[in-house]
């Protein structure tokens, strides 16, 4: 490649650095035009769900007020008691969750050739892109009293009578959340192991440092950011989706998903909207706990 | 290397096991699709192998009305949300303070279905009612209509929805590209548009497409937030729940549900042999140009 010295233009002035036309400054709007899309109707319908929640209730709809009776409704009575539980159970979730996820991602991380690992956690999208509705209703046929796995059992000679504790109960909404929520896991976790380079594994071997001792002082301290993230998005999600105990959880079972929509089914939308900002609290309350204790702008590494 | 080639017996053991959580993930839609194939329905003592099924979900009139509701929505919200998706992943690229974009467009993930639902419900009720009250002020009726739950309200939820998948797939694609073929190309005289279109498009085309396919299957698969927003029309997801919730599963919603599902796969294992067979040839490629051939 030969360079030209300027004065082989003959007279032609160099490109002159001039202020952009009005095309590229529209163009350079554009890039804004998610940003405002995302606030406007993401951020604030958000954040208004908190001043709806304290407008006072009408017959069909509500008017602008100050009262707190959507709270009192929710903190006393038995939703309260409803809520706490299903996080109970969301949290048995997020652990069977990890337990059964979590070394999935450590093993694509660590024993796989690099090519392959993308192609791998393709492998867990696969359940995800059948609708949810489908996986979960699905859940009944496999679950219920003459179902897949009770008779399959039988036919072994493991059980002499079916398990009914497996559908309408708390125990089918984990099973549910888990089957549902399960892939998530492997995601974050497979993300969160970038933080682990192979060498630390070869590292450890050399000091033949055991399995757990490994986990518990190397792989979780580096990879905490991802964990906590995959277990919050589990966690805030087994707490309001209704569709989990709708369809598989029996009488008790109901999570602030389920008491939003049934607010907004019996035309009480303060109430609903005291529901999803108690929910967007505990959203970000649990956010800003981790990103305090791990900062999480961490799991974005590998994406910059 | 590791332990695990050491010890190859424990190596096929992890294999198995992550084979066997995938399968038990995908368990009870290979159920549902074995059911729809039988001629007796769900329960039955003999199993009859049968296509009936699905010849009948295309006689079933309200069936296909919610599909071709579900498939323009799929088709409109792909073709706003992927580009947005795109324009956004390209100014997180270009901006210094990352962290307000990358909340902006990944927070919908973590908020859950039926409290997004429920939230934009009563934000667009409170901004239809707003709009035709203003009207009234101004003595005109076009605004009474704006916002009021519908084809436009659901739009708008599913973006929402969809946008974080299309952002992330398109930002690791973009991850691959390197910036200075942009500065190269503008200073050979290119102006923005075409540095894009002729130079970094064609690199980041297989994550445009992939976000695309998903945020189609994701529409598809949508129940939550289509069914609070959606109005009057009925979604393919919306008929199933109905049908599944009042009168139970009939053979045909097992026949649909399974087509549905039977698309979907076949749509991401495409995705998946593609990227197979590209990553291979890419491998290919950048092994020549590794050894080259010293011919000079």
């Amino acid at each position: 490649m030969s360079v030209m010295s300027p004065q082989g233009f003959d007279g032609l002035a160099p490109v002159k650095a001039t202020a952009p036309p009005l095309r590229e400054r529209l163009a350079r709007g554009i890039f804004y035009l998610p940003i405002i899309f995302m606030v406007l109707f993401f951020a604030l319908p958000m954040a208004l769900t908190v001043v709806f929640s304290v407008f006072e209730r009408t017959m069909f709809w509500m008017e602008p007020g100050f009262t707190l009776f959507s709270y009192e409704n929710f903190f006393f009575s038995a939703r309260l008691t409803n809520f706490l539980d299903s996080m109970k159970y969301s949290a048995i979730a997020v652990a069977i969750c990890f337990v059964l996820g979590f070394p999935i991602a450590v093993f694509i991380r660590k024993s796989l050739p690099q090519v392959a690992q993308h192609r791998v956690i393709l492998l867990f999208i696969l359940p995800f892109m059948v609708s949810e509705i489908i996986r979960v209703f699905a859940l009944r046929p496999v679950l219920q009293r003459n179902g897949l796995v009770n008779t399959t059992l039988q036919d072994w000679g493991v059980i002499n009578e079916p398990i009914t504790a497996l559908l309408y109960t708390h125990t089918g909404v984990v099973i549910g959340e888990v089957l549902s929520f399960l892939p998530f896991i492997v995601f974050s976790g497979f993300l969160a192991m970038e933080a682990v380079p192979k060498h630390i594994f070869e590292i450890c071997d050399d000091l033949g440092v055991g399995t757990w001792r490994k986990f518990r002082d190397v792989i979780l301290p580096l990879a905490a950011p991802g964990i906590f993230a995959g277990s919050v998005f589990i966690f805030v999600n087994g707490l309001g989706v209704a569709l989990l105990p709708n369809i598989l959880g029996g009488a008790g079972a109901v999570n602030a998903g389920l008491i939003a929509t049934q607010a907004i089914t019996a035309l009480d939308f303060p109430l609903a909207m005291a529901v999803s900002a108690i929910m967007m609290a505990t959203l970000m309350g649990l956010l800003y706990i981790g990103h305090r204790l791990f900062d999480l702008t961490k799991i974005l590494t590998p994406l910059n | 290397m590791t332990d695990d080639f050491a010890n190859p017996w424990l190596y096929r053991l992890k294999w198995a096991y992550m084979l066997l959580i995938v399968t038990t993930l995908m368990a009870p839609v290979m159920y549902v699709m074995y059911i729809s194939f039988n001629a007796n329905g769900f329960g039955a003592n003999e199993y009859v192998f049968t296509w009936e099924w699905y010849g009948l979900i295309f006689q079933d009139q309200l069936l296909l009305g919610a599909l071709r509701w579900t498939l323009s929505l799929a088709v409109v919200v792909t073709l706003i949300a992927v580009p947005m998706a795109l324009v956004s992943a390209k100014l997180y690229k270009q901006s210094t303070n990352k962290l307000p974009i990358v909340f902006l467009m990944l927070a919908p993930l973590f908020v859950p279905p039926d409290i997004l639902g429920s939230a934009l419900l009563v934000f667009f009720k409170n901004l239809n009612l707003t709009f035709a009250w203003f009207g009234d002020l101004l003595g005109v009726s076009f605004m009474d209509g704006w916002f009021q739950l519908g084809f436009s309200t659901a739009v708008i939820g599913l973006i929402i929805y969809t946008i974080p998948y299309s952002f992330i797939v398109i930002l690791i694609t973009m991850g691959r590209y390197r910036s200075e073929q942009t500065e190269a190309a503008r200073a050979c005289g290119a102006d923005g548009w075409r540095a894009f279109w002729d130079i970094e498009f064609p690199q980041i085309r297989a994550g445009v497409f992939s976000a695309c396919s998903f945020t189609v299957i994701l529409c598809f698969n949508e129940y939550t937030r289509t069914s609070l927003l959606k109005g009057g029309f009925d979604t393919f997801t919306t008929v199933l729940i109905s049908q599944m919730l009042n009168t139970g599963m009939s053979p045909q919603s097992y026949a649909m549900s399974s087509l549905v599902s039977f698309i979907a796969i076949a749509v991401i294992g495409s995705i998946i042999v593609f990227t197979m067979i590209r990553s291979d040839s890419l491998s290919r490629t950048a092994r020549a140009k590794a050894a080259p051939v010293m011919s000079t």
